[in-house]
């Protein structure tokens, strides 16, 4: 066997090289080499038994993909970030003493793939030059492609290769909106191969979406830069992915020839969101326990001790009736004997003085009426807070403003009605088109916000009276919720910084501080505004804004 | 029943806790008196010679503690129970200190309302 000769022959559309100590005459290739000829009668094997004869042919492009001995020795790291950086074919590092350390390191130095050279070998090996050429072959070919953009060369091999490894996903779109370029993390993210990708119009990802209100198309239109849009992409899976993405035109001279796409999956950041916002209900919820539940236990109390009572009346009004029993009995007699009929009459006028019948009837009456206001107060409490436990509607629900305020302040009022007076001013207002949780948990935030100020207040003032003043009124296109309070109110630094995540001024556990950066967002959700004003000592004022109309986005 | 015809002053804020008490010791014998806020509560004791004091925990204004602590200045010889959902939250030093002979729950169960209130009372004409 002469070196460079082919082994294995035919259509030679996959051309390998094996550069291995092992194929030097008398050293024991056959497991490699028979392990390589599985490839099948299209693929053409070279076998060099040094990395300097390699260097030719690693060099040019006439190798689809490499093979490398760890049996080589300590050349061969360098020589693999050598090739790999100088844009050459992928290398499929032959693992043996080494083991995962080594594996680790030919990946650092560029290695596309490493195979151990094991029992598994005869299907692993194979397998691993597959699809390195595979991969080496798209990027040739949509490098070229890209290279096309621009009359230079904004794609080689090299350019792909970088763009290929990184780990932000990108897209090159040409004029008609078809993808002509993809990455493996774009590819990742979509659900589909590298190749699946190319040529595929964007709309394919934005089905539900007319055209122009895809961002990319609107990049491709306008000329205009998008940096850090959110949007949705719609997998073949069915999978709704939230990305983040940025786009930019580019031209070829002066001609626009398509845009650059890089985004991310935001899937986990929107479930770390979630969880941000779950927390922070949690903690008001925490907050409002104490209250809710002293103001549930009140009406239990006395429930509870009239039942008891109720039963004892019972008892005694039994007393009563069966004397009444007797006396009818006596009196219903065929002959009447007017000397039992009269001791019988005495004997229920007796338990009916004993058991102070005259008091027990009306005053069964009163305790059942105090018991079923304490019951209808209980049962509000609940179908108040049942609000906080319902999850977000999917929908916009049209909601009375002022109930959903009133419904809110009845709940957040048990914990602070000891101590804050609270006024109210409801203007008559249209139904609101919206998501009624959230802007529960907004005015929620707001109240207790308030009530916090205020409690802050106190601690230097005793004598300070708490108020807290609810008003809604219509305001332009929108309504308008303004909560007021006579708290400690806040410095223009502190206002600054209110509305950013964990900003707080409360101490540790008493706040997450995403109160007021939830509900930021959240009213940004109904493409509304919340502002505040505030004097450091007097209090502070919070006016949410909501356009009564969805806006057309 | 000895102790009959001792005062007893209830106070608590929610009128119906209040009447739901009277209801469960209305055959003690005892006059009851109610308040609804540690002032007029105190407002009555300057009035009255009350032998027993029942106060609510949770109040608008004035605390059942701060109140009880104070009823010593009116009636010195009068006992103090305190009434609370959430007992657990007393200090026992806080307890001791605004001489607090019992402490009740709330909800609480009529058989034990009334054995305490009656121990008390007898304890006090015994």
């Amino acid at each position: 066997m002469t070196n460079g000769s082919p082994v294995v022959s035919g259509a030679a559309r996959l051309r390998v090289m094996l550069v291995s100590p092992c194929v030097e005459p008398g050293a024991d290739a056959e497991g490699v080499v028979d392990a390589l000829r599985s490839l099948g009668s299209d693929a053409q094997l070279e076998l060099i038994p040094d990395l300097e004869t390699a260097r030719p042919a690693l060099s040019s492009s006439e190798v689809d993909c490499w093979i490398a001995d760890e049996a080589l020795g300590a050349t061969l790291l360098p020589w693999l970030s050598e090739t790999s950086r100088a844009g050459g074919p992928p290398c499929v590092v032959l693992v043996r003493g080494g083991g995962a350390e080594f594996a680790l390191a030919a990946f650092e130095h560029g290695a596309g793939a490493c195979v151990s050279a094991n029992d598994a070998l005869a299907q692993a090996l194979p397998a691993a030059v597959r699809s390195q050429a595979a991969r080496r072959t798209a990027i040739v070919e949509r490098g070229t492609a890209a290279s096309s953009f621009e009359s230079g060369s904004l794609l080689d091999a090299h350019g792909a290769e970088i763009i290929r490894t990184m780990n932000s996903a990108l897209w090159l779109v040409d004029c008609d909106a078809r993808i002509d370029f993809a990455n493996p993390a774009a590819a990742q993210i979509v659900g589909l191969d590298v190749e699946e990708l190319a040529g595929l119009p964007i709309s394919h990802f934005f089905r539900d979406r007319d055209p122009e209100e895809i961002p990319i198309q609107r990049v491709l239109d306008h000329g205009e830069r998008l940096r850090g849009a959110e949007t949705v992409l719609t997998r073949d899976d069915g999978r709704v992915v939230p990305i983040g993405l940025s786009c930019a035109p580019f031209s070829r001279g002066s001609v626009r020839a398509g845009a650059v796409v890089i985004f991310q999956d935001l899937t986990e950041a929107k479930q770390l969101e979630q969880q941000g916002l779950q927390a922070e209900k949690m903690a008001s919820i925490g907050q409002l326990a104490a209250g809710v539940a002293h103001e549930i236990n009140n009406p239990m109390g006395f429930i509870h001790a009239n039942l008891c009572q109720l039963t004892e009346y019972t008892g005694d009004l039994a007393r009563v009736w069966e004397r009444v029993e007797t006396l009818r009995k006596t009196a219903a007699a065929t002959r009447v004997d007017p000397a039992a009929l009269k001791s019988a009459a005495a004997e229920l006028q007796g338990i009916i003085d004993e058991v102070d019948a005259g008091f027990l009837m009306e005053d069964f009456a009163k305790a059942i009426g105090e018991s079923l206001e304490g019951s209808e107060r209980v049962r509000n409490i609940v179908q108040d807070l049942r609000a906080f436990s319902h999850q977000d509607t999917a929908e916009r629900v049209l909601t009375d403003v002022n109930k959903a305020l009133d419904s809110t302040a009845n709940i957040v009022w048990t914990m602070m009605k000891h101590s804050v007076r609270l006024t109210k001013e409801y203007a008559d207002l249209p139904a609101l088109s919206c998501f009624p949780v959230p802007l529960k948990q907004v005015f929620m935030n707001l109240m207790i916000n308030a009530y916090q100020a205020i409690e802050e207040r106190a601690e230097l003032d005793a004598e300070h009276r708490g108020e807290i003043r609810l008003a809604t009124k219509r305001s332009g296109d929108g309504v308008q919720i303004v909560v007021t309070d006579n708290g400690c109110g806040m410095s223009a630094d502190v206002m600054a910084r209110i509305f950013d995540p964990f900003f707080t001024t409360k101490e540790i556990g008493v706040g997450t501080g995403l109160g007021l950066s939830t509900s930021f967002n959240l009213i940004e959700r109904h493409h509304g505004t919340l502002t505040v004003e505030s004097r450091v000592g007097e209090g502070s004022t919070f006016e949410v804004w909501i356009p009564i109309e969805e806006p057309a986005s | 029943m000895s102790g009959a015809g001792a005062v007893v002053l209830l106070v608590d804020d929610e009128p119906s806790i209040l009447s739901a008490l009277r209801r469960s010791l209305r055959r003690e014998g005892w006059e009851i008196l109610t308040a609804a806020s540690g002032e007029e509560g105190f407002a009555l004791l300057a009035e009255r010679e009350v032998a027993l004091v029942v106060s609510d925990q949770k109040m608008p204004g004035m605390s059942g503690m701060t109140f009880l602590a104070g009823v010593g200045e009116y009636a010195p010889a009068a006992r103090r129970v305190l009434l609370t959902g959430w007992p657990e939250m007393l200090s026992q030093a806080e307890l001791k200190a605004a001489r607090i002979d019992a402490v009740l729950p709330k909800p609480w169960e009529d058989e034990q309302l009334k054995t305490t209130l009656r121990g008390l009372v007898e304890g006090l004409s015994g």
